[in-house]
């Protein structure tokens, strides 16, 4: 799947995941493939996923909102 | 005639003049394209806020009460007006500041006798303007222009939202100058607080059925605070292109009189000098005829 994510001032991330892990805020959660579709509200924390090439990787947010849609995650950090 | 070295004089100083103008336009071009980036930078972002705004908004019957989006009637106001910190750039900071005292003259008159009425500026240009019309500014944020950047803008962003929040103020208003293009800027100003919905948009596709976590409500109650600073973001930005549009169009015009100004100069200048060339040579002549007698 397809995560992005941007903040008011740049893209931070764009390309194909496997499997994401957000800090939401009531609790942390898993996306992987073909989610249902989601809004959900973020806080500060640590947004990891790994890469469709199996490396982990880890960008930090200070909030914000992920909206899941047909395979395309897309963060709206702050 | 004026004499020759007067207007050897003035060109040269009209020609100083050209090149600091000429130099200024294109400074200013390259930081209008800098401006323009980061508007389109910051689109997709607001674009997709919004979208999900009016989701979660269709899905919610009434909009929450309190807080943010308390009407109140408007016994203070707090005005947010967005110049410039720097001159030389045409009508930028004068169409803004006349836009503010015709619109609250106009809607305000009692609060703005009564004094009820608060500014704060980024730039400082505009409360210079203003304060022969005895608009006093209680607090600048000059350094936001200079440098753009959401971080700073939050801190003030979530003051002034706190403000209302504490009934400090019953309406607040932002004033900027809107970007067309490169040669058009429009001085507007749009309501901050309380919150209003665009209801024109609301039919986005509401056939997918979202998940929200937390739910509509605490989710719309979290998003709406960063739309505020989205919208505030997005006209501090909006101002800055302006800026720079207008003051590259007023060097450009600049430039473009100089070199009318030359051309005279240069017409007038070899006038002289042929009249004082010709009676020299009369004088010439003249002498050399009483010789010959």
């Amino acid at each position: 799947m397809l995560l992005e994510i941007i903040n008011p001032e740049e893209t931070l991330y764009s390309g194909e995941v496997k499997s994401i892990q957000f800090p939401g805020q009531e609790g942390s959660f898993g996306v992987l493939e073909n989610h249902a579709p989601m809004i959900a509200a973020l806080q500060s924390g640590e947004v990891e996923f790994v890469t469709s090439d199996g490396k982990n990787e880890k960008i930090g947010v200070k909030g914000g909102v992920v909206e899941i849609l047909k395979n395309k995650v897309l963060v709206l950090a702050e | 005639m004026a004499n020759l070295k007067e207007v050897r004089i003035r060109i040269a100083s009209v020609n100083n003049t050209k090149q600091l103008t000429t130099a200024m336009k294109l400074v200013s071009a390259s930081k209008l394209r800098r401006a323009q980036n980061n508007i389109v930078k910051l689109r997709p972002y607001a674009g997709k806020l919004k979208e999900i705004m009016n989701r979660i908004s269709s899905s919610m019957d009434d909009l929450p009460e309190g807080g943010v989006f308390d009407v109140r009637k408007p016994e203070r106001i707090l005005c947010l007006v967005y110049s410039s910190n720097k001159g030389l750039c045409g009508g930028f900071n004068s169409s803004l500041g006349k836009h503010l005292r015709l619109h609250l003259e106009k809607e305000y008159p009692e609060q703005l006798q009564a004094g009820n009425i608060d500014f704060i500026s980024i730039g400082n240009k505009v409360p210079v303007f203003l304060k022969k019309y005895g608009i006093l500014f209680s607090k600048e944020y000059n350094y936001l222009i200079d440098k753009p950047e959401y971080e700073e803008l939050e801190k003030l962003a979530t003051q002034i939202i706190q403000d209302y929040v504490d009934k400090k103020y019953d309406v607040i208003y932002l004033y900027y100058n809107e970007f067309k293009n490169a040669a058009t800027q429009r001085p507007v100003h749009e309501t901050f607080l309380p919150f209003e919905m665009d209801e024109d948009e609301t039919n986005t596709q509401a056939d997918t059925d979202y998940l929200m976590e937390p739910e509509e409500e605490e989710l719309f109650k979290t998003l709406v605070p960063k739309t505020l600073k989205i919208q505030m973001f997005k006209a501090l930005l909006d101002s800055v292109a302006s800026e720079h549009g207008a003051r590259m169009t007023a060097m450009h015009k600049a430039t473009d009189n100089a070199t009318e100004l030359l051309k005279d100069l240069k017409l007038s200048y070899n006038k002289a000098r042929q009249a004082a060339i010709t009676n020299e040579i009369i004088e010439i002549v003249s002498g050399a005829e009483a010789l010959k007698g």
